[in-house]
């Protein structure tokens, strides 16, 4: 009975492991302006960027950069 | 215990090549390399803006390298052929592509490879990883000359 439990326990974890991973060669559709907040819309990024701008007191590193595709 | 390690070694494949590491027959045969020459695999797609950035750099310094020791090969991992096709064909038509590219829609030689990021350059000889870059690298063009003097 233990042993089952184990099994199901690793086989449970390996599960989850497997559903979140996005490799870098698989992220095509992540890359396209329409996956941002703002859909490729630029008052609305520009908007968006300053609201968060503003309350984080920062600016820049909200980009993007290369597509989505895992670099950096 | 011991059923349990062997489980989550099992759930957990995670393999990857990594320096050091010798490709495999069915490997060789797909990428058919020279094995006498350092060749440098350079994994894209056309939706990757820091691979297109980084591909015309990349011809660049092909142009000036000894091709009876150095090769530069391209692997198109879009999944829609057509796409990468198309995306190969423009550059080439800006001279932006000079190299030997595989198309990989299936995406089995970049499963293989399991490269963390995007683009993605191993160095290889003998069939062996010598080197490996990921992400956008600024000058890759200087980069890749300096990697090679180091490999050498």
């Amino acid at each position: 009975m233990k042993c089952i439990g184990i099994i199901l326990i690793t086989l449970f974890i390996g599960g989850c492991s497997g559903m979140t991973h996005v490799k870098p060669w698989e992220k095509e559709r992540l890359s396209r302006d329409s996956m941002s907040n703002a859909a490729g819309n630029t008052l609305v990024s520009k908007f968006d960027a300053h609201v968060y701008f503003s309350k984080e007191a920062s600016k820049g590193g909200g980009g993007v950069s290369g597509g989505g595709c895992g670099c950096n | 215990m011991r059923l349990f390690l062997l489980l989550l070694f099992l759930t957990t494949s995670l393999f990857a090549y990594t320096t050091n590491d010798t490709l495999s027959q069915a490997m060789q045969q797909k990428l058919q390399l020279d094995a006498d020459k350092i060749t440098i695999v350079d994994f894209f797609a056309s939706w990757c803006s820091s691979c297109k950035k980084e591909i015309p750099h990349i011809s660049k310094i092909n142009e000036t390298l000894d091709k009876d020791h150095y090769e530069i090969i391209g692997i198109d991992v879009d999944k829609k052929l057509q796409d990468g096709i198309a995306f190969q064909n423009a550059l080439k038509t800006r001279g932006h592509l000079n190299f030997r590219v595989i198309n990989d829609p299936e995406n089995t030689i970049v499963n293989a490879f399991n490269p963390i990021g995007m683009p993605a350059l191993y160095y290889i000889k003998n069939h062996k990883v010598l080197k490996v870059r990921y992400g956008a690298v600024d000058d890759i063009d200087d980069i890749i000359r300096n990697d090679l003097k180091t490999l050498e």
